[in-house]
Protein backbone atom coordinates (compact mmCIF):
# COMPACT_ATOMS: atom_id res chain seq x y z
CA UNK A 1 0.00 0.00 0.00
CA UNK A 2 2.80 2.66 1.05
CA UNK A 3 4.35 1.52 -2.35
CA UNK A 4 1.53 2.15 -4.26
CA UNK A 5 1.33 5.88 -2.57
CA UNK A 6 4.87 6.41 -3.49
CA UNK A 7 4.73 4.95 -6.80
CA UNK A 8 1.42 7.37 -7.80
CA UNK A 9 3.30 10.23 -6.13
CA UNK A 10 6.07 10.03 -7.94
CA UNK A 11 4.11 9.60 -11.65
CA UNK A 12 1.60 11.60 -10.27
CA UNK A 13 2.53 13.76 -13.89
CA UNK A 14 1.07 10.64 -15.97
CA UNK A 15 -1.90 10.29 -14.31
CA UNK A 16 -2.98 13.71 -13.85
CA UNK A 17 -2.50 13.82 -17.36
CA UNK A 18 -4.26 10.45 -18.37
CA UNK A 19 -7.26 11.72 -15.97
CA UNK A 20 -7.91 15.25 -17.73
CA UNK A 21 -7.26 13.31 -20.99
CA UNK A 22 -10.03 10.64 -20.61
CA UNK A 23 -12.13 13.71 -19.04
CA UNK A 24 -11.74 15.82 -22.13
CA UNK A 25 -12.70 12.73 -24.54
CA UNK A 26 -15.01 11.49 -22.97
CA UNK A 27 -16.61 15.09 -23.05
CA UNK A 28 -15.51 15.06 -26.41
CA UNK A 29 -17.27 11.87 -27.31
CA UNK A 30 -19.99 11.61 -25.34
CA UNK A 31 -22.54 14.05 -25.88
CA UNK A 32 -25.39 13.67 -23.87
CA UNK A 33 -23.33 13.73 -20.82
CA UNK A 34 -22.62 17.41 -21.49
CA UNK A 35 -25.29 18.27 -22.77
CA UNK A 36 -28.02 17.33 -19.73
CA UNK A 37 -25.05 18.32 -17.34
CA UNK A 38 -25.50 21.44 -15.19
CA UNK A 39 -22.30 22.40 -16.47
CA UNK A 40 -24.17 22.78 -20.30
CA UNK A 41 -26.31 25.37 -18.53
CA UNK A 42 -23.25 27.40 -16.50
CA UNK A 43 -20.72 27.29 -19.78
CA UNK A 44 -23.22 27.79 -22.26
CA UNK A 45 -24.66 31.10 -19.86
CA UNK A 46 -21.34 32.47 -19.47
CA UNK A 47 -20.07 32.02 -22.95
CA UNK A 48 -23.53 33.30 -24.08
CA UNK A 49 -23.34 36.52 -21.89
CA UNK A 50 -19.57 37.34 -23.38
CA UNK A 51 -20.87 36.67 -26.70
CA UNK A 52 -23.70 38.94 -26.77
CA UNK A 53 -22.02 42.46 -25.64
CA UNK A 54 -19.66 41.07 -29.11
CA UNK A 55 -22.40 40.81 -31.10
CA UNK A 56 -24.36 43.91 -29.48
CA UNK A 57 -21.34 46.02 -31.02
CA UNK A 58 -20.91 44.09 -34.07
CA UNK A 59 -24.49 43.87 -35.37
CA UNK A 60 -23.89 47.93 -36.22
CA UNK A 61 -22.26 46.99 -38.63
CA UNK A 62 -24.61 44.89 -40.14
CA UNK A 63 -28.00 46.82 -40.08
CA UNK A 64 -28.03 47.89 -43.81
CA UNK A 65 -27.96 44.07 -44.90
CA UNK A 66 -29.90 43.23 -42.14
CA UNK A 67 -33.05 46.21 -42.91
CA UNK A 68 -32.81 44.83 -46.87
CA UNK A 69 -33.44 41.78 -45.70
CA UNK A 70 -36.53 42.58 -43.37
CA UNK A 71 -37.66 44.82 -45.79
CA UNK A 72 -38.03 41.90 -48.52
CA UNK A 73 -39.71 39.77 -46.07
CA UNK A 74 -42.29 42.48 -45.51
CA UNK A 75 -43.04 43.31 -48.99
CA UNK A 76 -42.80 39.09 -49.54
CA UNK A 77 -45.21 38.85 -46.20
CA UNK A 78 -47.79 42.00 -47.49
CA UNK A 79 -48.12 39.78 -50.78
CA UNK A 80 -49.32 37.05 -49.21
CA UNK A 81 -52.13 38.40 -47.19
CA UNK A 82 -55.68 38.46 -48.22
CA UNK A 83 -56.21 41.78 -49.11
CA UNK A 84 -53.13 41.59 -51.51
CA UNK A 85 -55.82 38.82 -53.64
CA UNK A 86 -58.53 40.14 -55.75
CA UNK A 87 -61.85 38.95 -54.31
CA UNK A 88 -64.45 37.67 -56.56
CA UNK A 89 -66.98 36.92 -54.12
CA UNK A 90 -66.57 38.53 -50.77
CA UNK A 91 -67.31 35.60 -49.03
CA UNK A 92 -64.74 33.99 -50.33
CA UNK A 93 -62.34 34.51 -47.69
CA UNK A 94 -64.38 34.28 -44.96
CA UNK A 95 -65.28 30.80 -44.36
CA UNK A 96 -64.57 28.70 -41.51
CA UNK A 97 -62.41 25.60 -42.26
CA UNK A 98 -61.00 23.09 -39.88
CA UNK A 99 -58.93 21.72 -42.77
CA UNK A 100 -56.39 24.30 -41.69
CA UNK A 101 -54.73 24.12 -38.63
CA UNK A 102 -52.04 26.22 -37.84
CA UNK A 103 -48.51 23.50 -37.35
CA UNK A 104 -45.39 25.90 -37.62
CA UNK A 105 -45.06 28.89 -35.81
CA UNK A 106 -41.62 30.98 -35.60
CA UNK A 107 -39.34 32.86 -33.09
CA UNK A 108 -36.72 35.18 -34.80
CA UNK A 109 -33.80 35.18 -32.75
CA UNK A 110 -30.55 36.93 -32.99
CA UNK A 111 -27.18 35.14 -33.78
CA UNK A 112 -24.75 36.02 -31.21
CA UNK A 113 -21.69 33.64 -32.69
CA UNK A 114 -21.04 32.08 -35.73
CA UNK A 115 -18.64 30.37 -37.70
CA UNK A 116 -18.15 28.96 -41.45
CA UNK A 117 -14.28 28.34 -41.35
CA UNK A 118 -14.47 24.86 -38.79
CA UNK A 119 -14.75 21.65 -39.95
CA UNK A 120 -17.93 21.07 -37.02
CA UNK A 121 -19.85 24.60 -37.45
CA UNK A 122 -22.39 25.90 -35.06
CA UNK A 123 -24.09 29.21 -34.45
CA UNK A 124 -25.21 30.76 -30.92
CA UNK A 125 -28.97 32.24 -30.76
CA UNK A 126 -30.28 34.74 -28.06
CA UNK A 127 -33.18 32.62 -27.12
CA UNK A 128 -33.21 29.20 -24.82
CA UNK A 129 -35.72 27.43 -22.89
CA UNK A 130 -37.43 30.59 -21.13
CA UNK A 131 -38.32 31.33 -24.55
CA UNK A 132 -39.54 27.89 -25.49
CA UNK A 133 -36.89 26.70 -27.68
CA UNK A 134 -35.95 23.08 -27.50
CA UNK A 135 -33.60 20.50 -28.95
CA UNK A 136 -33.81 19.35 -32.71
CA UNK A 137 -35.69 22.50 -33.49
CA UNK A 138 -35.22 23.76 -36.84
CA UNK A 139 -33.68 27.29 -37.34
CA UNK A 140 -34.34 29.26 -41.01
CA UNK A 141 -33.20 32.31 -42.53
CA UNK A 142 -36.50 33.85 -44.21
CA UNK A 143 -37.48 30.53 -46.75
CA UNK A 144 -33.59 29.12 -46.47
CA UNK A 145 -32.42 26.57 -43.97
CA UNK A 146 -29.79 27.34 -41.17
CA UNK A 147 -29.57 24.17 -38.94
CA UNK A 148 -30.74 22.64 -36.08
CA UNK A 149 -30.73 22.83 -31.93
CA UNK A 150 -28.28 20.98 -30.42
CA UNK A 151 -27.81 22.44 -26.71
CA UNK A 152 -30.01 24.72 -24.84
CA UNK A 153 -29.40 26.62 -21.72
CA UNK A 154 -31.84 29.06 -20.19
CA UNK A 155 -31.59 32.36 -22.06
CA UNK A 156 -29.29 30.92 -25.31
CA UNK A 157 -28.86 27.79 -27.44
CA UNK A 158 -26.09 26.35 -29.77
CA UNK A 159 -27.60 25.20 -33.43
CA UNK A 160 -25.91 23.17 -35.78
CA UNK A 161 -25.68 24.51 -38.73
CA UNK A 162 -25.65 22.29 -42.41
CA UNK A 163 -21.67 23.32 -42.32
CA UNK A 164 -21.39 20.32 -39.88
CA UNK A 165 -20.02 16.60 -41.09
CA UNK A 166 -23.08 15.38 -38.80
CA UNK A 167 -25.52 16.92 -40.98
CA UNK A 168 -27.48 15.70 -43.00
CA UNK A 169 -30.76 17.33 -44.58
CA UNK A 170 -33.20 15.35 -46.72
CA UNK A 171 -34.06 17.09 -49.77
CA UNK A 172 -35.70 16.51 -53.09
CA UNK A 173 -35.86 17.98 -56.16
CA UNK A 174 -38.72 20.69 -57.00
CA UNK A 175 -39.44 19.83 -60.18
CA UNK A 176 -40.04 16.34 -59.70
CA UNK A 177 -40.28 15.16 -56.06
CA UNK A 178 -37.16 13.03 -56.40
CA UNK A 179 -35.65 12.27 -53.01
CA UNK A 180 -31.97 12.99 -51.94
CA UNK A 181 -29.43 13.89 -49.00
CA UNK A 182 -27.31 17.21 -48.60
CA UNK A 183 -24.58 16.98 -46.92
CA UNK A 184 -20.92 19.34 -46.03
CA UNK A 185 -17.71 18.06 -46.59
CA UNK A 186 -16.10 20.70 -45.72
CA UNK A 187 -14.20 23.54 -47.36
CA UNK A 188 -15.90 26.45 -48.81
CA UNK A 189 -18.99 27.14 -47.00
CA UNK A 190 -20.86 28.10 -50.29
CA UNK A 191 -21.44 24.72 -51.26
CA UNK A 192 -22.04 21.29 -50.72
CA UNK A 193 -23.05 17.76 -51.48
CA UNK A 194 -25.68 16.14 -53.13
CA UNK A 195 -25.63 12.51 -52.02
CA UNK A 196 -27.73 9.49 -53.30
CA UNK A 197 -29.16 11.25 -56.55
CA UNK A 198 -31.21 8.15 -58.46
CA UNK A 199 -29.82 6.88 -61.57
CA UNK A 200 -32.89 7.37 -63.46
CA UNK A 201 -33.12 11.25 -62.08
CA UNK A 202 -31.95 13.87 -64.70
CA UNK A 203 -30.30 16.62 -63.14
CA UNK A 204 -29.28 20.04 -64.72
CA UNK A 205 -27.68 23.03 -63.50
CA UNK A 206 -29.59 25.15 -61.92
CA UNK A 207 -32.26 22.94 -60.64
CA UNK A 208 -33.58 23.68 -57.80
CA UNK A 209 -33.40 21.21 -54.02
CA UNK A 210 -35.97 22.28 -51.21
CA UNK A 211 -36.62 19.96 -48.07
CA UNK A 212 -38.60 17.06 -48.44
CA UNK A 213 -40.36 17.30 -44.90
CA UNK A 214 -39.14 13.70 -43.80
CA UNK A 215 -37.25 14.66 -41.10
CA UNK A 216 -39.84 16.62 -38.98
CA UNK A 217 -36.92 19.36 -38.39
CA UNK A 218 -38.01 21.31 -41.73
CA UNK A 219 -41.41 21.51 -42.70
CA UNK A 220 -41.52 20.95 -46.95
CA UNK A 221 -40.71 23.02 -49.13
CA UNK A 222 -37.77 25.17 -48.09
CA UNK A 223 -34.71 26.56 -50.32
CA UNK A 224 -31.39 24.32 -50.01
CA UNK A 225 -29.71 25.37 -52.92
CA UNK A 226 -29.11 24.34 -56.75
CA UNK A 227 -27.22 22.30 -58.60
CA UNK A 228 -23.99 23.51 -59.64
CA UNK A 229 -22.07 20.47 -61.06
CA UNK A 230 -22.97 17.45 -61.96
CA UNK A 231 -21.26 14.04 -61.84
CA UNK A 232 -21.87 10.72 -63.35
CA UNK A 233 -20.87 7.44 -61.42
CA UNK A 234 -21.70 4.35 -63.86
CA UNK A 235 -19.91 1.98 -61.08
CA UNK A 236 -22.10 2.88 -58.32
CA UNK A 237 -25.62 2.80 -57.57
CA UNK A 238 -25.99 6.65 -57.21
CA UNK A 239 -24.85 9.68 -58.74
CA UNK A 240 -23.49 12.99 -57.32
CA UNK A 241 -24.03 16.64 -57.60
CA UNK A 242 -22.59 19.38 -55.57
CA UNK A 243 -25.20 22.28 -54.65
CA UNK A 244 -24.43 25.73 -54.15
CA UNK A 245 -26.64 26.77 -51.14
CA UNK A 246 -29.48 29.50 -50.89
CA UNK A 247 -28.23 30.57 -47.34
CA UNK A 248 -25.05 32.51 -46.90
CA UNK A 249 -23.99 31.38 -44.04
CA UNK A 250 -21.27 33.59 -43.67
CA UNK A 251 -23.64 36.75 -43.11
CA UNK A 252 -26.68 35.44 -40.56
CA UNK A 253 -27.45 38.11 -38.04
CA UNK A 254 -31.40 36.94 -37.19
CA UNK A 255 -33.11 33.76 -38.21
CA UNK A 256 -35.93 32.09 -36.85
CA UNK A 257 -36.68 28.95 -35.23
CA UNK A 258 -39.11 26.98 -36.20
CA UNK A 259 -42.07 25.37 -33.20
CA UNK A 260 -43.48 22.50 -35.02
CA UNK A 261 -46.99 22.63 -32.92
CA UNK A 262 -47.66 18.89 -33.29
CA UNK A 263 -44.21 17.62 -32.51
CA UNK A 264 -45.39 15.74 -29.47
CA UNK A 265 -48.47 14.14 -31.70
CA UNK A 266 -45.24 13.03 -34.32
CA UNK A 267 -43.00 11.87 -31.53
CA UNK A 268 -46.16 10.05 -29.70
CA UNK A 269 -47.20 8.52 -33.19
CA UNK A 270 -44.30 7.37 -33.73
CA UNK A 271 -43.40 5.48 -30.61
CA UNK A 272 -46.21 4.30 -29.90
CA UNK A 273 -45.69 2.43 -33.55
CA UNK A 274 -42.55 1.29 -32.60
CA UNK A 275 -43.97 -0.11 -29.02
CA UNK A 276 -47.13 -2.13 -31.31
CA UNK A 277 -43.96 -3.57 -33.78
CA UNK A 278 -42.29 -5.27 -30.80
CA UNK B 1 5.77 35.33 -7.61
CA UNK B 2 2.55 36.84 -8.05
CA UNK B 3 3.12 39.37 -10.35
CA UNK B 4 4.21 36.39 -12.49
CA UNK B 5 0.90 34.73 -11.31
CA UNK B 6 -1.06 38.14 -12.30
CA UNK B 7 0.77 38.43 -15.37
CA UNK B 8 -0.46 34.87 -16.37
CA UNK B 9 -3.86 35.07 -15.39
CA UNK B 10 -4.22 38.33 -17.96
CA UNK B 11 -2.69 36.70 -20.42
CA UNK B 12 -4.51 33.81 -20.11
CA UNK B 13 -7.73 36.33 -20.24
CA UNK B 14 -6.81 38.14 -23.47
CA UNK B 15 -5.78 35.24 -25.18
CA UNK B 16 -9.07 33.65 -24.87
CA UNK B 17 -11.01 36.84 -25.15
CA UNK B 18 -8.73 37.08 -28.53
CA UNK B 19 -9.24 33.98 -30.36
CA UNK B 20 -12.78 33.46 -29.79
CA UNK B 21 -13.78 37.48 -30.76
CA UNK B 22 -11.40 37.80 -33.04
CA UNK B 23 -9.63 35.24 -34.75
CA UNK B 24 -12.66 32.22 -34.59
CA UNK B 25 -13.98 34.79 -37.13
CA UNK B 26 -11.32 34.76 -39.68
CA UNK B 27 -11.91 33.70 -43.07
CA UNK B 28 -9.83 32.44 -45.19
CA UNK B 29 -11.47 29.80 -47.78
CA UNK B 30 -12.22 27.31 -44.91
CA UNK B 31 -8.68 26.00 -44.46
CA UNK B 32 -6.92 28.26 -42.26
CA UNK B 33 -7.68 28.78 -39.07
CA UNK B 34 -5.16 29.95 -36.50
CA UNK B 35 -5.13 28.69 -33.19
CA UNK B 36 -2.89 31.35 -31.26
CA UNK B 37 -4.37 31.12 -27.75
CA UNK B 38 -1.73 28.00 -27.00
CA UNK B 39 1.08 31.09 -26.53
CA UNK B 40 -0.15 30.94 -23.28
CA UNK B 41 0.74 27.31 -22.88
CA UNK B 42 3.96 28.15 -24.59
CA UNK B 43 5.53 30.87 -22.57
CA UNK B 44 4.21 30.03 -19.29
CA UNK B 45 7.36 30.24 -16.78
CA UNK B 46 10.05 27.52 -16.80
CA UNK B 47 9.13 26.12 -13.06
CA UNK B 48 6.20 25.70 -13.70
CA UNK B 49 4.58 22.87 -11.43
CA UNK B 50 4.08 20.17 -13.67
CA UNK B 51 0.49 19.81 -11.89
CA UNK B 52 -0.29 23.67 -12.57
CA UNK B 53 0.89 23.00 -16.27
CA UNK B 54 -1.70 20.59 -16.74
CA UNK B 55 -4.49 22.02 -14.82
CA UNK B 56 -4.12 25.23 -17.03
CA UNK B 57 -3.97 23.92 -19.95
CA UNK B 58 -7.23 22.38 -19.12
CA UNK B 59 -8.65 25.34 -18.39
CA UNK B 60 -7.66 26.98 -21.12
CA UNK B 61 -9.00 24.54 -23.76
CA UNK B 62 -12.42 24.12 -21.28
CA UNK B 63 -13.17 27.59 -22.25
CA UNK B 64 -12.24 27.78 -25.54
CA UNK B 65 -14.48 24.90 -25.84
CA UNK B 66 -17.38 26.74 -24.35
CA UNK B 67 -17.15 29.33 -26.56
CA UNK B 68 -17.22 27.27 -29.86
CA UNK B 69 -19.47 24.61 -28.59
CA UNK B 70 -17.01 22.19 -29.09
CA UNK B 71 -16.85 20.84 -25.50
CA UNK B 72 -13.79 18.34 -25.30
CA UNK B 73 -11.74 18.78 -28.63
CA UNK B 74 -9.26 22.04 -27.51
CA UNK B 75 -9.11 20.88 -24.07
CA UNK B 76 -7.79 17.29 -25.23
CA UNK B 77 -5.33 18.99 -27.74
CA UNK B 78 -3.95 21.85 -24.96
CA UNK B 79 -3.82 19.10 -22.31
CA UNK B 80 -1.23 17.22 -24.35
CA UNK B 81 0.54 19.92 -25.46
CA UNK B 82 0.68 21.06 -21.38
CA UNK B 83 2.47 16.98 -20.90
CA UNK B 84 4.58 17.30 -23.76
CA UNK B 85 6.58 20.82 -23.04
CA UNK B 86 9.07 19.38 -20.21
CA UNK B 87 9.83 16.35 -22.43
CA UNK B 88 10.60 18.62 -25.75
CA UNK B 89 11.87 21.38 -23.83
CA UNK B 90 14.60 18.69 -22.20
CA UNK B 91 15.28 17.08 -25.83
CA UNK B 92 16.02 20.14 -27.75
CA UNK B 93 17.96 22.01 -24.76
CA UNK B 94 21.68 21.39 -23.76
CA UNK B 95 21.76 22.19 -20.46
CA UNK B 96 22.72 25.90 -20.37
CA UNK B 97 19.91 27.86 -21.41
CA UNK B 98 17.49 27.69 -18.48
CA UNK B 99 17.88 30.78 -15.72
CA UNK B 100 15.25 30.69 -12.69
CA UNK B 101 12.17 32.85 -13.12
CA UNK B 102 12.31 33.02 -16.94
CA UNK B 103 9.81 31.65 -19.43
CA UNK B 104 10.74 30.28 -22.76
CA UNK B 105 11.85 33.12 -25.47
CA UNK B 106 13.52 33.95 -28.18
CA UNK B 107 15.34 36.53 -26.11
CA UNK B 108 16.07 33.89 -23.49
CA UNK B 109 17.20 31.18 -25.84
CA UNK B 110 17.62 32.34 -28.89
CA UNK B 111 15.39 32.18 -32.57
CA UNK B 112 17.05 28.66 -33.46
CA UNK B 113 15.91 26.93 -29.83
CA UNK B 114 12.22 28.72 -29.66
CA UNK B 115 11.61 27.88 -33.43
CA UNK B 116 12.32 24.41 -32.70
CA UNK B 117 10.55 24.38 -29.68
CA UNK B 118 7.23 26.74 -30.79
CA UNK B 119 6.70 24.44 -34.37
CA UNK B 120 6.99 21.05 -32.68
CA UNK B 121 4.60 22.08 -30.34
CA UNK B 122 1.95 23.78 -32.15
CA UNK B 123 2.22 21.01 -35.02
CA UNK B 124 1.31 18.66 -32.50
CA UNK B 125 -1.81 20.67 -31.13
CA UNK B 126 -2.92 21.18 -34.54
CA UNK B 127 -2.41 17.99 -35.23
CA UNK B 128 -4.63 16.54 -32.72
CA UNK B 129 -7.20 19.42 -33.11
CA UNK B 130 -7.97 18.69 -36.25
CA UNK B 131 -7.68 15.16 -36.20
CA UNK B 132 -9.96 14.90 -33.32
CA UNK B 133 -12.88 17.19 -34.93
CA UNK B 134 -13.00 15.34 -38.17
CA UNK B 135 -12.39 12.46 -36.80
CA UNK B 136 -12.70 9.96 -40.13
CA UNK B 137 -9.94 9.18 -42.45
CA UNK B 138 -11.66 9.69 -45.62
CA UNK B 139 -10.50 13.44 -45.63
CA UNK B 140 -7.06 12.89 -44.62
CA UNK B 141 -5.14 14.69 -46.75
CA UNK B 142 -7.83 17.27 -46.86
CA UNK B 143 -7.25 17.73 -42.82
CA UNK B 144 -3.23 17.82 -43.40
CA UNK B 145 -3.59 20.92 -45.36
CA UNK B 146 -5.39 22.51 -42.60
CA UNK B 147 -3.20 21.48 -40.37
CA UNK B 148 -0.06 23.05 -41.87
CA UNK B 149 -1.56 26.04 -43.62
CA UNK B 150 -3.16 26.59 -39.92
CA UNK B 151 0.07 25.38 -38.13
CA UNK B 152 2.09 27.97 -40.68
CA UNK B 153 0.11 30.94 -39.49
CA UNK B 154 -0.14 30.32 -35.78
CA UNK B 155 3.70 29.90 -35.89
CA UNK B 156 3.55 33.22 -37.51
CA UNK B 157 1.43 35.07 -34.92
CA UNK B 158 3.41 33.59 -32.35
CA UNK B 159 6.57 35.16 -33.41
CA UNK B 160 5.20 38.27 -34.14
CA UNK B 161 3.97 38.26 -30.49
CA UNK B 162 7.69 37.09 -29.19
CA UNK B 163 9.09 40.31 -30.95
CA UNK B 164 6.49 42.42 -29.99
CA UNK B 165 7.17 41.68 -26.31
CA UNK B 166 10.72 42.20 -27.38
CA UNK B 167 11.07 45.78 -28.59
CA UNK B 168 8.79 46.50 -25.62
CA UNK B 169 10.88 45.61 -22.95
CA UNK B 170 13.82 46.72 -24.19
Amino acid sequence: MHYLLYFLRKQYFYFLFLALEVIALVLLFNENAYQNSALAHVSNGVAGSILNISSNISEYFSLRRVNRILAEDNANLHSNRAEAFYRADTNAFFHKDTLYKLEYTYISAKVISNSTNKRNNFLMLNKGHRQGIENHMGVIIGDRIVGQVVSISDHFCWVMSLLNKDSRISGKFKKNNQLVNIEWNGGSYLKGDVKEIPKHVVVQKGDTIITSGNSDIFPEGLLIGTIDNYTLAPEENFNYATILFATDFNSLSFVEVIIDMMRKEKDNLRSSFKSNER
Amino acid sequence: MSIIFLRNVLRFAFLVLFQVLILNNIQFSGYINPYFYIYFILVLPFETPRWLLLISAFLLGFFLDAFTNTLGLNTAACVLIAFLRPFVIRAISTGTEFMTGHSPSIRNQGLKWFAYYSIILVMVHHLTLFYLEIFRFTEFFQTLLRVLLSSAFTILLVFIAEYLSFSGKK
